[in-house]
């Protein structure tokens, strides 16, 4: 009996089309990329009783579970609902129908680094906040890359995303505590930006020059370094991998509360319902921004935000990144022979 | 506050002697009751504080002979006559003169460490202490780095003085070599009778005590002077703390029975 | 002697009561303000409320600030005038600590008032305001060893206080504070109790002096590439006195400036450096050597006690789990002829 299925309802139902005919593949969502280890038995029976025992652990922090028959899908959606119920749901996903598994798959699962559950570099609990994110943007249609990762050291790979936001800190100074060390200067400067010198026996922090990484805090035997209770972020916007030209992405935002950030991601959204052109499969929002301009884009997602007074909004944007299609540079290379 | 040792008295430069290229003395107007081998915290306010043997006194004034190394020392090296400085002491354990009366003294005395042992030399001259007799051994590392030079001929007349440079040098026609192979030639003395003072360069200290040992001198006749990094000079500040000596405190003067056993 | 019970309604009004007329200093949780994000920092500090006090939990930094202040200036100069600071704040203080802690105390009086003969001014007069208020310790908290160290106990308080779930005892020694209470509180027949038993069995060594060849045994060597110095376990414990001297000048002055002591410990770098560049402790064992011989051996010589109360911050505190217990633990293994390598 041959399949008939409606392909494309079946990617929003974050199925895919595999090599395999009639075989599919289900992508689950972990926001976050934390949690509970029993759901792991949940992925593990979908994987042994529809696919063929097999699960991918995806980039994005999701599980992709392959060779599940097309036919299984309202199967598999049934088994999904545990999943949909705590990684969804319980953050304020709204899910119209729980049996019939994902209602969309065009904005990727939102990932982070590990954050300050275990880090001790992290600034934010980064899982928390891409639940957060999860439940203020899913379901969504459109093709939107997320990652929060917990220091500039960025091990979630923000700079990839087309949104990356990174949380910052903002060192606060006890001059009655300073003793001069130089601990914070000596970490600020090898391994940073050497934000902080030394005067008169004190340290003494360039804010232009730092960028919220929290190593002197870190560093700082006497607790002279502290962080800000309000938490701060750079959002790197647009950056991205892909077949055109991959490039990282640029600090569209500085010191941002979270606040901000929720509300610009959001704003996102009718923005590129304004701009993309339904001609093409799937336009992805990097190239959105491409052709409308960074100045539009930054007036229609920044419109109706009052920004915090610490934030710091890009004047202009340049991506570094390279056309793939650069023949002129790629020459074919023969070692030459003694 | 009453009484705070932190404190200093202002001090009059009364006449500066420049002794090397780096090394200079500072002559200031100040009375204090003083033991050979006692330093003083020399300040200047904005600059630093730093401790520094007395290298000289009498009831009127208080000579200082400091080498520019630093903060505060090279500030100190620009002063002029009538310029203030600012000092607080004497502290520190000097050296024991009652215990070299009517004895013999050998002081060996290695560059800069010359410094703390000058009263030394000048209260046995002077016939203040009642040794009776006084040999002298002052090693350098060249002849650039002479201290004292004008008193040496005092010093020659009246008690055994050697003096020596590490190498020979185009020109001299002195004494050469380390100050231990002049030790070594003290080998005709009976040191029954004797006290022997050690002050110089930490390695010149090890070497040269060794060397007397080695000749037969008992440890407890044997007396170095320490230099440690230093703060406070009145056993707080901890950084011249080895194991439960205090050298701003026990020493920097100590007997070499104590001295042996400190391990920093 | 006499005790009394409170809510903590009652004890929340004897505490205000006493704050008018005293500097209240106790630990105190500081939200946020830990050295990892979204953690707490549990420090010394004024306190303004009794909820303030952190009564359940170990402080991170140690009472010693009270009368050592991490940074403190000692003279004002304005052109070649020293002037001493007043203190800014000239209140009598209760400090609210415990028993460990003022051990500690009594350990940096050995020190800055009685070391060399010389009573140090700044210290004696901050030292001179306080009441201990004691903050019972039954049981005690992990790494702690001031049983071992023999400073669980002490009568050297004003008051002593247990906070329990529902009542705050409290019996009073020093009978200035009688009626603070006394008005307050139901009479009670409380007695503070003090830890019998460490958390972690530490052996101090059985000499009466270290032989030259322990100072240079492999015991230490692997404290060489363990430590990193960065200087927590001196900053953090109550009974580290060191300090340097530093002058400062105003920017804009040529003629005003300050003197300031500010902490400095023998795990710093820097601490031994002499003119030239010599340095004496280089090797970071060397200076583990050094602090532990200087808490457990040394100061005892000066002072016939041990230095190290056993409060245990050192081990909290440590980013490189250097357990300064185990260290004393191993070191009396060795001298005991015991184990050679534990690795
Ligand atoms: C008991 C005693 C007696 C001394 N007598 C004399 C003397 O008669 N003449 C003299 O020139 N010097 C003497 N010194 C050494 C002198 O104190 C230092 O050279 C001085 O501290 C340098 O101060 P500064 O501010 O110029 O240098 P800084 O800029 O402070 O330091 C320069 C270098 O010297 C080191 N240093 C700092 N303090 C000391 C110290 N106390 N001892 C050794 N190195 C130090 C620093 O760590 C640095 O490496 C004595 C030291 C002691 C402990
Ligand atoms: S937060 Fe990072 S960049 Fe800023 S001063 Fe501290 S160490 Fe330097
Ligand atoms: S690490 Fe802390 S104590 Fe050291 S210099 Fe920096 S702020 Fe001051
Ligand atoms: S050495 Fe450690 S245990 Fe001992 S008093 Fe200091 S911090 Fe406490
Ligand atoms: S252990 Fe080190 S820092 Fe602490 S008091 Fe002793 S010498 Fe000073
Ligand atoms: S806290 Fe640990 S790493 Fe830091 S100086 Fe002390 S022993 Fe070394
Ligand atoms: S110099 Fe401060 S304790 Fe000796």
């Amino acid at each position: 009996m041959s399949l008939d299925i409606n392909r494309k309802k079946v990617t929003k139902n974050a199925y895919r089309v595999t090599k395999r005919r009639n075989m599919t593949a289900i992508r689950v969502r972990v926001p976050g990329g934390h949690l509970d280890a029993e759901h792991l038995k949940t992925v593990a029976e979908i994987a042994q009783k529809f696919g063929d025992g097999n699960v991918h652990i995806t980039i994005r922090q999701g599980f992709e579970i392959p060779n599940i028959p097309f036919e299984k899908m309202n199967e598999v959606n049934a088994a999904l609902k545990p999943l949909l119920e705590t990684l969804q749901c319980a953050n304020g996903v709204v899910i119209e129908n729980l049996d019939n598994g994902y209602p969309g798959a065009g904005m990727r699962n939102i990932s982070a680094c590990i954050g300050n559950r275990v880090c001790p570099f992290g600034n934010v609990d980064t899982s928390a906040l891409a639940a957060k994110l999860e439940g203020q943007l899913f379901p969504n249609d459109f093709h939107v890359k997320i990652a929060v990762t917990g220091c500039p050291n960025d091990c979630i790979k923000a700079h990839m995303q087309d949104f990356g936001i990174i949380a910052i800190c903002e060192p606060q100074f006890d001059y009655d505590s300073c003793i001069g060390c130089e601990a914070c200067a000596n970490t600020c400067r090898r391994k940073v930006t050497g934000a902080i010198t030394m005067r008169n026996g004190k340290a003494v922090r360039d804010v232009r020059r730092c960028i919220g990484c929290g190593e002197c805090v870190l560093a700082c035997p006497t607790s002279a370094w502290t962080r800000n209770q309000t938490k701060f972020f750079r959002l790197v916007i647009m950056g991205r991998t892909g077949k055109k030209n991959p490039r990282l992405a640029v600090p569209f935002l500085n010191w941002v509360t979270e606040d901000v950030v929720m509300k610009v991601i959001k704003n996102t959204i009718p923005y590129i319902d304004k701009h993309i052109l339904r001609c093409l499969a799937k336009e992805h929002i990097g190239y959105i921004v491409d052709r409308t301009g960074y100045d539009t884009f930054r007036r229609e997602v920044l419109d109706g935000i009052e920004l915090n007074s610490e934030a710091k909004v890009a004047k202009t944007l340049q991506w570094p990144g390279y056309d793939t299609v650069n023949d002129a540079n790629m020459k074919s290379y023969n070692q030459r022979k003694v | 506050m009453k009484n705070n040792p932190y404190r200093p008295v202002a001090a009059r430069i009364l006449k500066i002697t420049r002794e090397t290229a780096i090394e200079f003395t500072l002559r200031v107007e100040a009375q204090a009751d003083i033991t050979p081998g006692q330093f003083f915290q020399v300040s200047l306010p904005r600059t630093g504080e730093a401790p520094i043997s007395v290298s000289s006194f009498t009831r009127d004034w208080i000579e200082f002979t400091i080498r520019a190394v630093g903060k505060l020392t090279n500030v100190l090296h620009q002063l002029k006559e009538g310029d203030t400085i600012f000092i607080r002491g004497p502290y520190g354990t000097g050296f024991p003169l009652e215990k070299y009366k009517d004895r013999n003294l050998i002081i060996v005395a290695g560059g800069s460490g010359l410094a703390p042992v000058r009263p030394l030399i000048q209260k046995a001259l002077d016939g203040s202490i009642g040794v009776k007799s006084l040999r002298l051994i002052a090693g350098f590392k060249n002849s650039e780095g002479i201290l004292f030079s004008h008193q040496f001929e005092d010093w020659a007349d009246k008690c055994d003085f050697t003096l020596t440079i590490d190498k020979p040098e185009p020109g001299w026609t002195g004494n050469t070599g380390m100050v231990t192979e002049h030790i070594r030639k003290l080998s005709d003395i009976d040191f029954a009778d004797t006290e022997v003072v050690v002050v110089g360069p930490g390695v010149m200290m090890k070497f040269s005590t060794a060397e007397f040992v080695l000749l037969g001198v008992a440890e407890e006749k044997i007396w170095v002077s320490f230099e440690r990094l230093m703060s406070c000079g009145i056993g707080k500040c901890g950084h011249c703390k080895i194991d439960y000596t205090y050298v701003c405190l026990d020493g920097p003067v100590l007997n070499y029975t104590h001295a042996s056993t400190l391990i920093d | 002697m006499q005790s009394f019970d409170f809510n903590y309604q009652q004890f929340a009004e004897v505490f205000a009561r006493l704050g008018k007329k005293f500097r209240l200093f106790g630990p105190k949780r500081v939200p946020g303000r830990g050295r990892f994000s979204d953690t707490d920092l549990i420090t010394y500090a004024d306190l303004q409320n009794p909820e303030d006090l952190e009564t359940a939990e170990k402080s991170y930094l140690s009472p010693k600030s009270i009368v050592f202040p991490p940074d403190e200036t000692t003279f004002y100069f304005t052109a070649d005038q020293f002037t001493e600071p007043e203190l800014s704040d000239n209140r009598e203080t209760i400090v609210f600590l415990r028993p460990c802690d003022i051990n500690g105390i009594e350990r940096l009086d050995r020190i800055f008032l009685e070391n060399g003969k010389v009573k140090d001014p700044y210290y004696q007069r901050r030292r001179e305001k306080l009441h201990f208020f004691m903050i019972e310790c039954r049981e005690s908290f992990e790494n702690c060893f001031c049983v071992a160290m023999n400073a669980n106990r002490t009568d050297n308080f004003a008051t002593a206080i247990r906070f329990a779930p529902e009542k705050v005892s409290v019996m009073i020694q020093n009978e200035s504070f009688l009626e603070a209470f006394a008005e307050v509180g139901k009479k009670s027949d409380f007695v503070p109790e003090f830890v019998k038993k460490d958390s972690k069995a530490v052996n101090l060594p059985d000499v009466e002096d270290m032989p030259a060849d322990i100072f240079s045994d492999s015991l230490w060597d692997e404290y060489d590439s363990r430590c990193i110095a960065c200087g927590r376990c001196n900053t953090s414990c109550v009974t580290c006195s060191c300090f340097s001297t530093v002058d400062i000048f105003y920017p804009d002055s040529r003629n005003c400036g300050e003197r300031r002591r500010v902490w400095d410990g023998c795990h710093l770098d820097g601490f031994t450096d002499m003119a030239g560049g010599h340095s004496f402790r280089k090797d970071k064992g060397d200076r583990m050597r050094f602090k532990t011989f200087h808490k457990i051996y040394d100061f005892r010589k000066r002072f016939s006690e041990d230095m190290c109360v056993g409060c245990g911050r050192c081990d909290d505190v440590c980013p490189e789990y250097i357990s300064f217990s185990s260290c004393i633990n191993k070191l009396s293994d060795r001298l005991s002829g015991g184990k050679k390598d534990e690795e």
